[in-house]
């Protein structure tokens, strides 16, 4: 694990968080998300995230 | 008194942030012209909100070439009036009372946005550019039906827009072979004359002519038409002047049962009888 | 062998963990009616009608930001005095007293909201948390508001009745931080609340008993906000008492700078009261000169919060690396995440600081005509008193009640996801409530799709947001059951003993290092009163020659809610009523 369970749900917090601001943000230079849109980028960053966290458990472990 | 160097940083940092703050601030209000809602108008007792010379009817004037005044009540749970119309390109100042709570007078998604306190006269100079239709809302909670508070505010093309009120005076029937009157009163209350022609449009006929209104005058025009000519039965009728419109049927009939009353139009200004007397007005103030 | 705080001051506990029960009834019923809310404006759920979503939205403001908030000051005050001083009140039936005091103004000021809800009883109070007159609640709603705000000030007397009696025994030494930070609390709580009591007493109650016929509206509301703005503050201080005393301590460190530290709540026993005309920048009948004077305090008091991070994140860093972090930015993975105390604060100082930049739109005089009274300000005030406080609040409980009651928390891993839940919950909603302020939509409405007119959305539309605060609003609502519930398994884990114990760490820099004038109380107060004087006494004195003391002849307008709420009847029912 590269990073223990609390600090991975806290990240995927801030990630959540992050995404909905910059959608804002985006909106603001004509860029517009669609709400499916980032709902898919979501799942995309978060699972990405945890299977680079869960994925390296077995190096670090040894 | 220890303060680590950083911190010291920190806190020159945050007086300049502050510092920028309050510039851009007093940049917006000095610069930009952008003033607040101030005291500049006396109190005003709702009381007598009715018999004021600026509230007791809620409109809009024309002070200006391209200057207008509205006039404007906020009460539960209305906007008087509930339509407010101005020209583009034009600086409108609002002058806003209350007759009863607190309310707010804000025009959805500008910045022209106010309180309106009982007893207090909010006002608010702002130019309107380019032709738009806007909500009004009351944005303070001023008791259950808050919710159902609203006004509209429409900017139209400068082209589009006069102050101009049409009334028509018609006799609803007559006997045939007698004249049937139209008296249409057209009024203005811009600042320019308005040179116009009314129209009056009654079966295959039509009639026109020309006038010149003065500011803030009534012009009154009369048509008068031949029933024989229509011959028997009911005709519908139209007066234009500009984008105003009057209708209404006329009928003509080879005996009238009630000779009193109804023969003849002119029973003076306004006189609430048989009359088919309608009434359109320039600004849709009520 | 457990050194909690109920080990060494029984008494003292058991009168905090009173004042913090009576804060979490209130949540919780503030936070049902939350609930009713985000759900009702957004039209996707209406149990109510909407004339009774103003009794619900009266509820929800004075259950939480008056019952909740305040109730846990006094608790955390009890505890930060108690601890610092080490000992406790002089007389413990005075402490009682002004409990008892709160509790009945309470119960009153809750009654008259309540019985909104049913044609019953013909008492209402739907006049929301700011009461604007002529708008008129029951008497006794206001009379429950003077016996409460009462009970406070014997509260701040009974701590400076215990510090008293601590610089008897110990001559010459500096006050503790804490009990630093509570006296500076209740000096700027003194001042300000004058004008709420003078609001009350002299005006609005008289009038709505019936005594005096009218009232000057622009008067008691300019009243109103004197005491409005510190009122945030007296929100807030306590979770900053947590922030500078407990945070520096979960971090695995001590705190920065105990000087810095006094300096700050200096700074808002100064600057708090002469910025309240900042809620009223669009008010006809106040000049203009008056809202720019008040626009650059407003902008000064930003400096206490901004030095506020740097010593909080500061001593976050500290703690970090005491545990072993290294690097620029690395130290933040040695943190202890897994600490729901710590976590939940640290999310709700991230919340303030973007809190903190909204706040500085509204504040910004001329922008304010953009947002005022649109959405965009209950977004700021979610962001601010409804995480930055109810946040840290409700991470320090996860401290202190374990200290509080010898009992471990239950369900820490559990704890951990309510306070990470509510972090997402509040972003999601009050993005949402921002971007709709900016194109217009009104706050304190039941519904704000009008029939006239819609709104220009820049981007998305208004479903989304609407969706998005019921989203979010639910995940509030979902996070503070969790929290009670919690809270409650903990209060009966008996057979247990904390993990942590009560001892707070030195700061790095301590009181020695601050000069003793900042100890000065008497002159702190002269100089707040100076600036209280020139920031109000002549706005106050245009306000009343302009529509007299009781105003241009402007009668009340008691606000009755007709239909009985669907909600109210349908529970009836199901009790079997």
């Amino acid at each position: 694990m590269r990073l223990s369970w609390p600090q991975l749900l806290i990240v995927i917090a801030l990630l959540i968080v992050i995404l909905v601001e910059l959608r804002t943000v985006l909106a603001f230079f004509e860029i517009h998300l669609s709400v499916t849109a980032t709902a898919v980028l979501a799942v995309v960053v978060i699972g990405a995230l945890v299977l680079w966290t869960v994925l390296s458990s077995a190096d670090r472990s040894e | 008194m220890k303060i680590h160097t950083y911190e010291k940083l920190w806190l020159v940092a945050s007086l300049v942030l502050i510092v920028g703050f309050i510039a851009t601030i007093t940049y917006g209000s000095v610069a930009l012209g952008i003033t607040m809602v101030g005291d500049e108008e006396p109190t005003i007792e709702p009381d007598e909100i009715s018999d004021d010379e600026r509230f007791g009817e809620p409109r809009v004037e024309q002070v200006g070439e391209n200057e207008y005044e509205a006039y404007v009540i906020a009460q539960t749970f209305i906007f008087q009036p509930e339509t407010i119309e101005v020209p583009a390109d034009s600086e409108v100042t609002f002058y806003v009372t209350s007759r009863d709570v607190i309310h707010s007078f804000s025009v959805v998604g500008t910045n022209t946005n106010t309180m309106v306190i009982p007893g207090e006269i909010s006002t608010l100079t702002v130019e309107f550019d380019e032709p738009d239709e806007y909500g009004i809302v009351c944005n303070e909670y001023c008791g259950d039906f808050h919710h159902t508070m609203e006004g509209q505010l429409h900017v139209v093309p400068e082209d589009e827009f006069d102050m101009t009120e049409l009334a028509v005076e018609a006799d609803d029937e007559v006997e045939i072979d007698d004249d049937a009157t139209f008296e249409v009163a057209v009024e203005n209350r811009q600042l320019e004359a308005l040179e116009t022609t009314v129209a009056l449009e009654i079966g295959d006929e039509t009639l026109e002519e020309d006038v010149t209104v003065d500011s803030q005058m009534t012009e009154e025009t009369t048509f008068t038409v031949d029933s024989a000519d229509l011959g028997e039965g009911d005709h519908d009728w139209t007066v234009t002047v500009d984008d105003y419109e009057e209708s209404g049927t006329l009928t003509v009939a080879e005996d009238l049962e009630d000779e009193d009353g109804n023969e003849d139009g002119d029973e003076g200004d306004g006189g609430d009888d048989g009359d088919n007397e309608t009434d359109e007005e320039g600004d849709t103030d009520e | 062998m457990s050194n909690t705080f109920v080990d060494a001051y029984p008494k003292q506990a058991r009168i905090i963990r009173q004042a913090f029960l009576t804060s979490f009834i209130a949540l919780a019923i503030g936070a049902f009616f939350g609930l009713i809310q985000a759900l009702h404006r957004t039209n996707i759920l209406r149990a109510i009608e909407s004339p009774t979503y103003y009794t619900v939205l009266t509820g929800h403001g004075v259950f939480l930001v008056i019952t909740f908030t305040i109730f846990f000051l006094v608790g955390v005050y009890q505890w930060a005095v108690t601890e610092s001083l080490e000992r406790g009140p002089v007389d413990m039936r005075f402490t009682w007293g002004w409990y008892g005091l709160m509790l009945t103004g309470t119960m009153l000021a809750a009654f008259a909201i309540l019985a909104g809800f049913t044609d019953a009883i013909d008492v209402s109070a739907d006049v929301l948390f700011t009461f604007y007159a002529p708008l008129q609640g029951h008497p006794i709603f206001y009379i429950g508001l003077v016996v409460f705000v009462v009970g406070t000030w014997l509260a701040g007397a009974d701590w400076f009745r215990t510090w008293l009696a601590w610089k008897g025994e110990n001559p010459g030494k500096r006050i503790p931080l804490p009990t630093f930070m509570v006296l500076t609390t209740m000096i700027m709580w003194y001042i300000s609340s004058i004008g709420v009591a003078v609001a009350i007493l002299a005006f609005i109650l008289p009038w709505s008993i019936g005594i005096v016929e009218s009232i000057n509206p622009t008067l008691t509301r300019t009243l109103f906000w004197y005491f409005g703005h510190p009122v945030v503050y007296f929100w807030l201080l306590p979770a900053y008492l947590m922030w500078y005393i407990l945070l520096p301590k979960l971090s695995g460190g001590r705190l920065f700078s105990d000087p810095l530290a006094r300096v700050v709540f200096i700074l808002f026993i100064l600057l708090s009261t002469p910025v309240g005309i900042h809620h009223q920048y669009l008010d006809p009948g106040i000049a203009e000169g008056f809202k720019y004077i008040a626009m650059t305090n407003t902008m000064f008091l930003l400096l206490p919060s901004l030095l506020t991070a740097f010593t909080v994140v500061a001593s976050m860093e500290h703690g970090a690396r005491q545990r072993g972090g290294k690097g620029y930015f690395g130290w933040l993975k040695a943190l202890p995440w897994r600490e729901p105390a710590f976590t939940g604060m640290a999310l709700a100082g991230m919340v303030f600081a973007f809190g903190g930049f909204t706040g500085i739109v509204n504040a910004g005089m001329n922008i304010n005509y953009l947002v005022h009274n649109s959405l965009w300000v209950p977004g700021h005030i979610h962001t601010q008193v409804g995480t930055a406080v109810a946040l840290t609040f409700m991470a320090g409980s996860y401290w202190l009640i374990p200290q509080l009651t010898g009992n471990r928390l239950v369900g820490r891993g559990i704890a951990l996801f309510q306070v990470v839940l509510w972090f997402v919950g509040i972003v999601i909603m009050t993005n949402a409530m921002y971007r709709g302020g900016l194109i217009g939509m009104p706050r304190r409405t039941a519904e704000p799709e009008y029939e006239g007119f819609n709104y220009e959305v820049a981007a998305g539309s208004v479903g989304e947001l609407n969706a998005q605060v019921a989203l979010g609003g639910t995940l509030l609502f979902v996070s503070t059951m969790i929290f009670l519930a919690l809270m409650i398994l903990t209060l009966f884990n008996g057979e247990s003993e904390p993990i942590d114990n009560r001892t707070i760490p030195a700061p790095l820099s301590g009181p020695e290092d601050s000069p003793p004038v900042l100890d000065n109380l008497k002159l702190w107060v002269a100089i707040a009163a100076v600036l209280v004087v020139l920031a109000y006494v002549i706005p106050l004195a245009s306000i009343v020659s302009r529509g007299g003391l009781f105003g241009p002849d402007i009668g009340p307008f008691p606000v009755f809610v007709e239909p009985v709420s669907l909600l109210i009847e349908t529970v009836l029912v199901s009790i079997g009523w």
